[in-house]
């Protein structure tokens, strides 16, 4: 695939504004309220659904896994890049389906995601633990997917409207 | 590349993905918690690094017990007929602290740097009487 | 797809329903210097539970040793006197299983043990002469039975303490029999008895405390309509000035505490009474005793013998409900 050099451009800014807003994250620990470690909010999860949104779905799962290698990189541990990158693509996998089924607005996408995210990350927490206990934590973090899914939906509707009119990637 | 028109406002089959996942979590926490009954009778497993280390019967503690962990990092785990909680611990993530004191069937504390899991389970795997 | 949500939908509410089982009644009192247990499950739970702690207390008035009142206490006066059927029956059945079990269980011990003071709040050791004053009045022999009239040796006295427990566990199965409990358990003080079995029809599952760690469990043993008792030395003992340990069963051929190869003695049987005296005695037999006794009486009961060298035996009776987990404290060896 042939990135214009405008898309390239666009890849590198989402790239880095994903890895800013992962790394933002990692300041407002979740895990106050929900104490499963790896856990994360996913608003990193907006560049995705932008990108998925307005360069397609290869360009938005490169972006994706950059940034979680480099992220990973940043926090310094395997763990996490297990963490970040089983919630990512699972999150990408199902967005891309959903978005495929022309019913959906951004919003259901961008829940659907969400909830992806979380089961993403309760399986890798399973995976490193080798233990079934945090599954328990499942029911809550589908349930708080309900509102960042919302929220980040919220803002990508936004962000793709504005870029409607500054048509920055459509030629 | 990409679809024609996007759709950017919400539209009634979202609610269908909004349910679909409220069904998801519901069922989840059925099969996760439904077995689990009134929750009486509380077996604490604490494993280590995939090892169990501590296997207790909450309602068979006479007084406060600790469990010291011991790795990379230290936990200090504290049970009593009350919860269990983790008193101390030199983790990084201090997660283990925030999460308080778990008391009820299917809780859990974890410590993923020293990859330690306290699970409370219920009725349905624990004994119903402790006998001697 | 509205379609299957809405099956989805109706399957949660059936399942929620399925959730209100018949009631369950829980009881704990304080009798027999013990905290006592129960549940039932059943239209009249509640009932059997409050006929169940009245027979307990009745009981304890009638077979208590401290309760002046009590017919054991007219017993160790030393006055010849008519004691109620029950009584004599229980009484009866103590001395057949003293006969049985070659003396390791006596209700007649009763002398020492109040001598090592090993119930009160300041026990001590007795000196060998102290012992050996003491030892004459153990046996059955001193204990005279004509029917209801019972007349015991002068200095002597008896504690059914051993079986009591055990026999009440007895009368509460007959009670929840007779209400119609579907199913429940009684715990007196380390006398179980599993009545019927749990709303999903699998046994009760019994946890057999470690002896070494008091908090968690040796084995599960799924039980259905059987007695269960426990005898250990890590149930009550004390340590002397000099540092040694002593345990509560005295071993009435001794005097003295019982000094048993045994963490733990666990007789499972279908007579609560019997299981109560046998898991005494088997304890003061140590392992040998127990298996040879077990040997000549593998009829009568199943036991879980939990040793000092961490071994943990059990009888074939019990293949398929015992648990023991792999890797933990005990090795499970089955007795043949």
């Amino acid at each position: 695939m042939q990135l214009k050099t405008r898309q390239l451009a666009l890849c590198a800014i989402l790239t880095a504004l994903a890895l800013g807003l992962s790394v933002m994250e990692n300041l407002f620990p979740v895990t106050a309220a929900i104490p499963l470690p790896g856990v994360k909010l996913g608003l990193a999860n907006i560049v995705t659904l932008f990108a998925l949104y307005e360069l397609g779905a290869a360009p938005a799962l490169t972006i994706l896994v950059a940034r979680c290698l480099l992220g990973s990189l940043f926090a310094g541990n395997a763990s996490a890049l297990l963490f970040s990158l089983m919630g990512g693509v699972l999150a990408m996998l199902v967005m891309i389906a959903l978005k495929r089924w022309q019913k959906l607005s951004v919003f259901g996408v961008s829940i659907g995601g969400a909830a992806a995210h979380n089961i993403g990350q309760i399986g890798a927490a399973v995976i490193t633990l080798g233990d079934t206990a945090v599954l328990g934590y499942l029911p809550i973090l589908l349930g708080v997917s309900l509102i960042t899914g919302t929220l980040t939906g919220f803002i990508t509707a936004l962000l793709v409207r504005a870029m409607q009119n500054l048509h920055l990637s459509h030629s | 590349m990409q679809s024609s028109s996007p759709k950017l406002r919400p539209t009634a089959w979202d609610s269908l993905i909004v349910l679909a996942v409220i069904v998801l979590a519901i069922g989840t926490a059925i099969v996760f918690y439904g077995g689990l009954g009134g929750g009486d009778h509380i077996t604490v497993t604490i494993t280590h690094r995939g090892e169990t280390v501590e296997k207790v019967m909450l309602e068979a503690l006479n007084e406060e017990k600790t469990v010291t962990i011991d790795g990379t990092y230290q936990l200090t785990v504290v049970l009593s007929r009350d919860g269990v909680w983790v008193s101390e611990s030199n983790c990084p993530s201090q997660d283990c602290l925030h999460t308080g004191t778990v008391s009820r069937a299917g809780q859990s504390i974890v410590c993923l740097p020293e990859q330690v899991v306290i699970r409370l389970d219920g009725k349905s795997d624990g004994p119903d009487i402790i006998l001697g | 797809m509205k379609r299957t949500l809405s099956l989805l939908l109706c399957v949660l509410l059936t399942l929620s329903l399925a959730g209100c089982a018949p009631k369950e009644e829980t009881l704990q009192i304080f009798a027999m210097d013990t905290v006592m247990d129960m549940l039932a499950v059943g239209s009249e739970a509640r009932e059997a539970l409050s006929a169940s702690a009245q027979e307990i207390n009745r009981l304890e008035a009638l077979l208590s040793r401290t309760r002046e009142s009590s017919e054991v206490s007219a017993i160790n006066s030393g006055k010849t006197v008519t004691v109620s059927d029950e009584t004599a029956e229980l009484l009866q059945r103590a001395v057949q299983y003293a006969a049985l079990t070659g003396g390791t269980f006596d209700i007649t011990v009763e002398p020492l043990v109040s001598a090592w003071g090993i119930h009160t709040e300041s026990p001590k050791v007795l000196s060998a002469d102290e012992i050996a004053a003491l030892l004459p009045l153990v046996g059955s022999g001193h204990l005279h039975m004509d029917g209801r009239t019972v007349t015991l040796d002068e200095g002597c006295s008896i504690d059914l303490g051993a079986i009591a427990k055990g026999y009440a566990s007895d009368r509460v199965a007959q009670i929840f029999r007779d209400y119609g409990v579907e199913g429940g358990w009684v715990s007196l003080g380390g006398n179980v008895y599993a009545h019927g079995t749990k709303s999903d029809g699998k046994p009760w599952s019994v946890a057999i405390r470690d002896p070494q760690n008091t908090a968690g469990a040796a084995a599960l043993v799924g039980l259905s309509n059987q007695f269960a008792v426990t005898s250990g030395g890590y149930q009550r003992y004390f340590t002397a000035e000099d540092g040694t340990v002593y345990q509560h069963i005295i071993d009435p051929s001794t005097g003295a505490p019982a000094i048993s190869d045994l963490l733990s003695v666990t007789v499972i049987c279908g007579n609560g009474t019997m299981a109560d005296a046998y898991s005494t005695a088997l304890y003061v037999m140590g392992l040998e005793g127990a298996k040879a006794f077990w040997q000549q009486h593998s009829a009568d009961f199943d036991m879980v013998l939990i040793t000092q060298d961490n071994i943990l035996y059990y009888t074939p009776g019990l293949q398929g409900k015992l648990t023991v987990d792999e890797g933990g404290a005990y090795d499970a060896k089955l007795l043949s």
